[in-house]
Order: structure tokens, then C-alpha cells, then sequence
């Protein structure tokens, strides 16, 4: 259960970071989780959670608009299929936290 | 190994979040899903209500969108009106009118590079902007029109303020670009664009070049003065077209004092791209008529227009309603960019516009201290200082990437072109207050009140058409028309160091072609030569649009003593078409004659027989067009061959070097013209001879491209459509291939490209309560994932008109037809 819910709460705090600041809070994000996690791993726990925030944040854009014409359209325009374009949203985000956790454990920390 | 890995993942992710990578936006900011492309598919949908404060405002305004997202805008003041147009205008369409205004003052390098330097180059080069700069400086700014432009510049300024991220058009996150600050140039800049648009007519280089292969009596003939096809706007008391044809002079000897003038000319309108629109690559004309009561159904007077002009995404259109209660109260279309209703009607009066594709602009030859890099030119014998800007075109990242030194004498602009110094006057150049002119109209309460709004309006030249609800139908070929010195043509270069060669003034207003509630019962322009030369012989332009629309209108209109509003719909699509009626019985009887003097063949005689077969409609289902568009192009090539350069031997079809298509029907008359003969062939051909050819060439070059008669490649819907191009020329974000009904010449023209045509549509019966009904290819939204961004395209292609609400207060909107209501507050 407490699993669950730090996962349900890192993916939050990735969704809420990318709504306040955009979506170069990622890395950061994880990295700071990196830094405070105890669990070995991080890197992977990161990546999901960065993933299910930005899913968060699509299905709020879903629910709210046009997002399957702008898959079409923004797919047109870069010659993906659109379906490729939402596994690349959350593929980004995954990359970008499992790269910024998995460089944190060389990062010595304070005190030591 | 798992963190060098890591490392260089972050570093390439980073940077492909930040930066572009090749023709790829920066990732980062396009799929973030809270700020980014999809969160801004969201932002496409309106909420039911909303609000904003604005500074400037002096009360609310309250702004309800209909379902057609059409902003009805009530305000208690017109400058709170134009603020909150502004508003509304940038949150629909802010990429276009930052597009429009970068093309015009030629800064599109600052988002493409060096892949728009040549176009920059040109916009400059052309004046477009120093024009605009120069009207601006000189324009009254405590005139209503200049208010006007400010307020809609804050308007729009205030939204690009509120915007949220995710508000952020689509296209901007694809050039990874920030929107500029709107300021009242900018909507000067979008004028002068259109103004190129519509204004540049000048049949000179054209003239000139025709001259320096054939000699000036026969350049003449080919783009002569007046129209051999008389059906003139201003009517004429004649009830059909008069015919005024000569024998064409034969081909002359080159003209080597013609060939420096055509070199430049020929770099001239290769740098313009401007050239002139031929029939078969589309007219950018328009269509208006209108209809007394005396012979409508009604008992109402009616007004149709719609003009003609490049079909993009979004459209150039901007639909929109404005109540300013006891001052105003207008609806129609206006560009995104620029206060106000360009077409439309208010509770009284309704009007629209076509292009009097008049000649405006002239050149002159300049004697300039230095031909490399001058300083001065020579006028009556004393150097003149030229005035130099020197023009900077920068990158994305802010770099010089060029600059230009471009030079203006009191006329405007020079440029070297093919050894020789040019300089360009143009009524683009001179004073005038447009914005005013147009914004005045909503305010009229009668056809005359309208004629008078727009008396001292100047560029480009229009001939607008104006109804009333007293009954009232007028049009006037308005805007300035320069009056030159000697014998008054304006398609000449003229000596430049002559103060002799300038302009001597403008036509007087009663020289205008105009016409009031004539006794024929209607009005109707089509581009063509607007008034009778036995009439009015004050020189207004050249080389006029061929009168197909025109003759086909007035046919309609003649026919029918009862119109309706939905035969005015029927009208504006009508697949009928002068051209195929003044052109196919010539095909036909040539193919006959041949026959009979055993000069025929089993394929001539096949394709004759297709022919005839023609109703000489241009529907969607029709199988005969094809054949007569394949063998008018060919005629043209062998019929002017004498124009094309050696090394253009082997081009065919229709190009913008030749004559229009009635001086090919006034060589009709000539059986034995030389025009005829084919110099390509050893032989001697007549009329009939090429005519043959060319039908028999037409019907091969169909079979081979599209198979046999019986093929569905026959049918008009799969040989012409619209292209609707979205502005960045991005084929995801176009709608292409839309069959539509029409041809070459008829009343809703389509061309071979398909990338211009009706860009709006309107009706308009002016009865005890004004009705309306419109529509235009595209939709209120330029954001391409909106459901508004082409909701209106099925309905224009097939030539059905929305009705227009009109409401006077915001509760006369249904309920169910408001998808949003907007209140902005004063800040």
C-alpha cells in the first residue's frame, strides 16, 4: 500500500511540476527523488511515475478538448502516426527521469 | 556503463527538448501535455462563460459566440468594440496576422531563415513596407480610423497578455517563436499586402515584352486598351455583349528597343510573383451583383458577393458581428489584422466588393550619378538625392544574415533590373486612411450615405456594389485612377528624367464608372472592363479580364425577373460558362469543315463527336470538360507561339505571356491570320487547321493521361479541386483535393492549381428585417485541431450558404446556438 501511494504521489509531483513549471521540471524531479530515495530503484520508479504524471495531464487535456485532431494533425506534421506521438509523450518523460535518476547515486552526498 | 548511458540520454533529450533538431521543433514545450500541443488542443474548446479585464476598456463589453463561432461584440463605445475585436481576432487567428504582416513588411526570415530571404527581399524591395511606414506617419491620428487601429492593437496586445502557455497557436510552438506586439502598422502592413494583391494590374511588362518579339502594333493588339468584349459594368443600355473586333495586325519584327524593357520586366515579375492570372490558373477576381425589387421575388432589393482570392487555412476571412447601440451595428467578414467589417450589411445598407483590376502603377526609366551605387538621379536636368534605406533581414537567433540598400525617388522605389534603373510609382504609395473608409461604411444608413463614405478612398481600385433596404442598388469603380501625361497610357516606361513623364493628377470623381438603380433592374462587376469606351474613354487600366463571368451574370440576371435569395446561391456555383459557349462551336465547326474537305481522321473525328456531346457545364459529374480544357490549352500554345522564347519551344498550354482568352476569340474572326500558322511546323496552318490540331492533341493527350471517355478520370470532380493550403504550406494542416463545380471562366472559377477562388460568399435581402447568409472555405479558428478550423469547407464546396444571425441584443441569440459568452471588464 505504501508503495502504491508513492508512486500515486511521485506521479503527482511530476504532473504538478510540469503544470507550474514545464516539462524541464522532469529531470529535476527526479533527480530529487533519486536523492531522498532509499530504494535501489529509483531509476525505474522515476521513469513510471514520469510517465503516469504527463498520462495524468493527457487524459485532463482528453477530457477537455480535441486531442485525438491534434494527434492526427501534429503526427501530419512530423510524418508519425499520431499514435506514435502519445507513446513519445510518455517515453520523453520516462527517458528524461530515468537519465536524471540514474546520474544522482554518483553524486556524493552531504555530509559524506 | 549504465550511467555513461544515462548521461548521454539526459544530454540528448535536453537538448532535443530546448533546441529545434533539424526540421523538428523543440520537443520539450510541443508535448509537455500541460502547457504544450495537446493542452492547447484543449484550449481550442471555449467555455460556456468567461471573462477577462482589459486595459483601456471604459465599460464591459459582453462578447457571445454563436455556433458558427461567429463573435457578436456588444459595446457601449466603437473604440471598447475595435479592443475587444482585437481580443477575440488574436485568440482565433494571432498566427495569421503575424503571418500576413511578416510577408508584408518582408520579416519572415526572423522565423525561417534564409528560406524566406528572397521573398523578404522582394516585399521590401517593393516598397510594401516603406509605403505603409510613410502612410502611417502621414495618417490623421485623430481620426476615428486611427483610433480604431490602436484600440484593436491593444485588444489584441491584451490577449497575447492573458494568454495562458497552452493558449500558445500551435504554429508558433513549431517555429519555437514568441508572438510579436500587435501595433497599428502592422494592420497597415496587411493592407499594403493586399493591396499587391488586388492593386498591381499593370500590364507594361507584359505589353513590352510581347513587343520585343512581335513589334509594338501587334503588342498592342495582344494587350490592347480596351476590351474587344464589351460588357461593361456601368451599363452600357445594350442588352448583350458588343462585340468590337478587328483583324489583329499580322507578327512584326522584333522590336530590339523592347528587348532591354523585357529583360527587366521579365525580372521584374519574376521578383513580384505577381504575375497575372490566367483564366485556366485562376482568376484572383470576384463576383458581385445586385438585384432592384422591381425584379426579385420579394420586392426586396438583393446583394450577392463574393470575392475571389488565394484559399488558405485559416481562411483570409474573419466573420464577425459588432452592436455599439445608436452608432453601429454591422456584420460580415473583415481580415484578421484590421479593424472593422470589409463586406457585409448593417440594419440598412449592405455591401461588397470585386477588384477593378485597374492600372495603378507605372514605371520610369531612371539616369541615375553611379550606376553601381547611386546617390542622385537626374530630373529636368538636376540631380535629385535619392533616399536609401539600408534593409537588415535577421534570423531566428537575431543575426544579420543580409542587407539591402534600397533607393527611392520621389516616385517610390528603384531597382536595377537587366542593366537598367527602375523606379515605381503606385497609389499603394500615396496618402490615404483605408481603415477610416471602411470603417465608416458600417455606420451607413443609405446606398447614397455608403457611395459617400467612400469617396476619397484610394487603393487597390474596387468596384464596389452597394443595395439598401429603400431599394436602392449603385456600384462605383472607386479609388484613385492616376491621370498621365501625353496620351494618358499607363503601360509604358516612361522617360524618368523628365518631370514631364510624372503623373498630372487623379480622375475626378465623376469620371469614375458608375452606375444608380438603372433602368435594367441590376448591377453586376466581374472584373472586367468596368466602363464602355465610347462612353468614358479616360484611361483606367489595359489588358482586362476576359468577360466570361460578367457575360455569364448578366445572362442569369437577364433571364430571371423574379430572383430569389437562394437563386442568388445558385447563381454564385453556376457551372455555365461563356468561354465553353464563345469556344466550342468553333471547335466544332472547324472539325467539320475539315471532314468535309477530307482533312479529318478517325481521332478528330471522335473528339468531335465527345464535344458535342458537352453541355458546356462545368458540374462535378461532367465527362466532356476535360476534353474542351486539354484542347483550349493547346490552342493557346499554337495559336501564340510567336510569344514564346526559343528555349520555350516545347512549353504548352495556357501561360501567363499570352493574351487573354477574347483576343483569341477575336482572332476567331481572321481564318487566315498569320497568328494561325504554327511557326513549330514546316507547314502553313489557318484557323481551322489549329483548331483541329488542337482538339485532335487535346482528346490524345486526355487518352493517354486518363484512359478512355468512359473513365470516372473524366469526371470534372476528379480533374479540378480546390487546394486549401494552411498558411505555413503544411500539407497535415491543408484540405486538398475538394471537388467543386466550376471551370475556367465561370462564376465560381477553379484553376489548375485550385488555390484561389470564392474566398467568401454572401447573400443579403434587404427587406423590412435585413437577412443574411454566408460562408467561406475554412472557419472562425485557426487552430488546425479546433472543430472550428474547417467546419464551414463541406458546406462552401458545395455551394450552400449558412444563414447569418443578426441579432440586435445579446438574448435575441437562442440559447442553443451560444457555445461561449466572453465579458471583458475594463482593467
Amino acid at each position: 500500500m505504501r508503495a502504491f501511494i508513492r508512486i500515486v504521489l511521485l506521479s503527482e509531483a511530476f504532473a504538478v511540476a510540469t503544470f507550474g513549471l514545464g516539462w524541464w521540471a522532469v529531470p529535476i524531479v527526479a533527480a530529487a527523488w533519486a536523492l531522498i530515495s532509499s530504494t535501489s530503484n529509483a531509476p525505474r520508479l522515476a521513469a513510471i511515475c514520469a510517465a503516469a504524471g504527463w498520462a495524468t495531464l493527457l487524459l485532463l487535456d482528453v477530457a477537455r478538448g480535441p486531442v485525438s485532431a491534434m494527434g492526427e494533425k501534429l503526427g501530419g506534421v512530423m510524418n508519425l502516426p499520431a499514435a506514435a506521438l502519445y507513446l513519445l509523450t510518455l517515453l520523453f518523460p520516462a527517458s528524461l527521469a530515468w537519465s536524471a535518476a540514474t546520474l544522482i547515486p554518483r553524486i556524493p552526498k552531504r555530509g559524506t | 556503463m549504465r550511467k555513461a548511458l544515462a548521461a548521454v540520454l539526459l544530454a540528448v533529450l535536453l537538448y532535443a527538448g530546448f533546441r529545434p533538431v533539424g526540421n523538428l521543433p523543440p520537443i520539450g514545450p510541443l508535448l509537455d501535455p500541460a502547457n504544450g500541443a495537446w493542452a492547447a488542443a484543449a484550449a481550442t474548446t471555449f467555455p460556456a462563460l468567461q471573462s477577462a479585464r482589459i486595459r483601456g476598456l471604459k465599460d464591459s463589453v459582453q462578447v457571445v459566440f454563436d455556433d458558427r463561432g461567429v463573435p457578436h461584440i456588444f459595446a457601449s463605445s466603437e473604440n471598447d468594440a475595435w479592443r475587444a475585436l482585437g481580443y477575440v481576432v488574436a485568440r482565433d487567428r494571432l498566427f495569421q496576422m503575424e503571418t500576413q504582416t511578416r510577408a508584408a513588411s518582408g520579416r519572415l526570415t526572423e522565423w525561417a531563415g534564409k528560406r524566406a530571404l528572397e521573398a523578404d527581399r522582394n516585399s521590401r524591395a517593393l516598397g510594401l513596407a516603406w509605403g505603409a511606414e510613410k502612410k502611417l506617419a502621414g495618417y490623421d491620428r485623430s481620426s476615428p480610423g486611427f483610433a480604431a487601429l490602436q484600440a484593436y492593437a491593444d485588444g489584441v496586445n491584451a490577449w497575447i497578455d492573458n494568454m495562458r502557455p497552452r493558449d500558445l497557436p500551435f504554429e508558433y510552438r513549431l517555429l519555437a517563436a514568441r508572438p510579436i506586439r500587435w501595433e497599428p502598422i502592422h494592420s497597415l502592413y496587411f493592407l499594403s499586402r493586399m493591396s499587391l494583391t488586388l492593386g498591381l494590374n499593370d500590364a507594361t511588362m507584359l505589353r513590352l515584352r510581347a513587343q520585343g518579339l512581335v513589334g509594338r502594333a501587334a503588342a498592342d493588339a495582344l494587350f490592347p486598351l480596351n476590351s474587344p468584349v464589351q460588357e461593361p459594368i456601368q451599363p452600357n443600355g445594350q442588352k448583350s455583349p458588343r462585340y468590337d473586333f478587328a483583324e489583329l495586325p499580322p507578327p512584326g519584327s522584333p522590336d530590339s528597343a523592347a528587348v532591354a524593357a523585357t529583360k527587366a520586366g521579365e525580372q521584374l515579375l519574376a521578383m513580384l510573383g505577381t504575375r497575372k492570372h490566367t483564366e485556366t490558373h485562376d482568376a484572383i477576381g470576384s463576383n458581385n451583383w445586385a438585384v432592384s425589387p422591381s425584379r426579385t421575388a420579394g420586392g426586396h432589393a438583393l446583394l450577392a458577393g463574393d470575392p475571389h482570392l488565394e484559399l488558405t487555412l485559416p481562411s483570409v476571412w474573419y466573420e464577425m458581428h459588432i452592436v455599439v447601440p445608436g452608432k453601429l451595428d454591422v456584420a460580415g467578414v473583415g481580415f484578421p489584422g484590421v479593424p472593422g467589417v470589409i463586406i457585409g450589411f448593417n440594419r440598412n445598407v449592405a455591401w461588397t466588393f470585386t477588384n477593378t483590376s485597374s492600372d495603378v502603377n507605372d514605371f520610369y526609366s531612371e539616369t541615375v550619378d553611379d550606376t553601381l551605387a547611386p546617390s542622385r538621379y537626374m530630373v529636368d536636368g538636376s540631380w535629385r538625392p535619392l533616399e536609401k534605406r539600408l534593409e537588415r533581414y535577421a534570423d531566428q537567433k537575431g543575426g544579420v544574415i543580409a542587407t539591402d540598400t534600397l533607393y527611392f525617388t520621389h516616385r517610390g522605389p528603384m531597382r536595377k533590373l537587366a542593366g537598367r534603373w527602375l523606379s515605381m510609382r503606385w497609389t499603394v504609395y500615396e496618402k490615404s486612411h483605408e481603415p477610416d473608409n471602411f470603417l465608416r461604411l458600417g455606420s451607413t444608413k443609405s446606398a447614397q450615405e455608403w457611395l459617400d463614405a467612400m469617396r476619397d478612398y484610394v487603393v487597390p481600385t474596387q468596384n464596389g456594389l452597394v443595395a439598401d433596404r429603400a431599394g436602392n442598388i449603385a456600384i462605383r469603380s472607386t479609388g484613385s485612377y492616376p491621370v498621365r501625361p501625353g496620351d494618358g497610357r499607363g503601360d509604358v516606361v516612361r522617360d524618368g528624367a523628365k518631370s514631364a513623364s510624372d503623373w498630372v493628377g487623379m480622375l475626378p470623381l465623376r469620371k469614375y464608372p458608375f452606375s444608380m438603380n438603372p433602368s435594367q433592374g441590376y448591377l453586376a462587376s466581374a472584373n472586367q472592363q468596368p466602363v464602355d469606351p465610347r462612353q468614358n474613354s479616360s484611361y483606367m487600366g489595359s489588358d482586362w479580364y476576359s468577360p466570361w463571368r460578367a457575360m455569364r451574370i448578366n445572362t442569369l440576371l437577364r433571364a430571371d425577373s423574379s430572383v430569389t435569395p437562394d437563386d442568388m446561391r445558385l447563381f454564385q456555383t453556376d457551372p455555365g460558362s461563356a468561354r465553353a459557349d464563345a469556344f466550342v462551336p468553333h471547335f466544332l465547326a472547324a472539325a467539320a469543315r475539315q471532314d468535309s474537305a477530307g482533312r479529318s481522321d478517325a481521332s478528330l473525328r471522335e473528339a468531335a463527336r465527345l464535344l458535342g456531346e458537352w453541355d458546356r457545364r462545368y458540374a462535378r459529374d461532367n465527362r466532356r470538360a476535360v476534353l474542351f480544357e486539354a484542347a483550349m490549352q493547346d490552342l493557346a500554345s499554337r495559336a501564340w507561339d510567336e510569344l514564346l522564347e526559343p528555349s520555350e519551344k516545347s512549353v504548352a498550354g495556357d501561360n501567363f505571356k499570352f493574351p487573354e482568352a477574347q483576343i483569341l476569340l477575336e482572332l476567331m474572326q481572321s481564318p487566315r491570320s498569320a497568328w494561325w500558322d504554327d511557326r513549330r511546323t514546316s507547314g502553313v496552318e489557318d484557323r481551322d487547321a489549329i483548331l483541329s490540331a488542337s482538339l485532335r492533341a487535346g482528346y490524345a493527350k486526355i487518352v493517354k493521361d486518363k484512359g478512355g471517355p468512359a473513365s470516372d478520370a473524366w469526371l470534372w470532380s476528379n480533374t479540378r479541386q480546390a487546394n486549401i493550403r494552411h498558411l505555413l504550406r503544411i500539407p497535415a494542416l491543408s484540405a486538398m483535393k475538394i471537388p467543386v463545380q466550376g471551370g475556367p471562366g465561370t462564376l465560381s472559377p477553379s484553376g489548375g492549381g485550385g488555390t484561389e477562388g470564392p474566398s467568401w460568399r454572401m447573400v443579403v435581402e434587404l427587406g423590412p428585417e435585413v437577412r443574411a447568409w454566408g460562408v467561406y472555405p475554412g472557419g472562425q479558428s485557426g487552430a488546425p485541431a479546433s472543430a472550428r478550423y474547417t467546419d464551414r469547407l463541406s458546406r462552401w464546396a458545395m455551394g450552400q450558404l449558412d444563414p447569418i444571425l443578426f441579432p440586435k441584443k445579446p438574448e435575441d441569440i437562442e440559447r442553443r446556438r451560444v457555445i461561449s459568452t466572453l465579458t471583458l471588464s475594463p482593467r
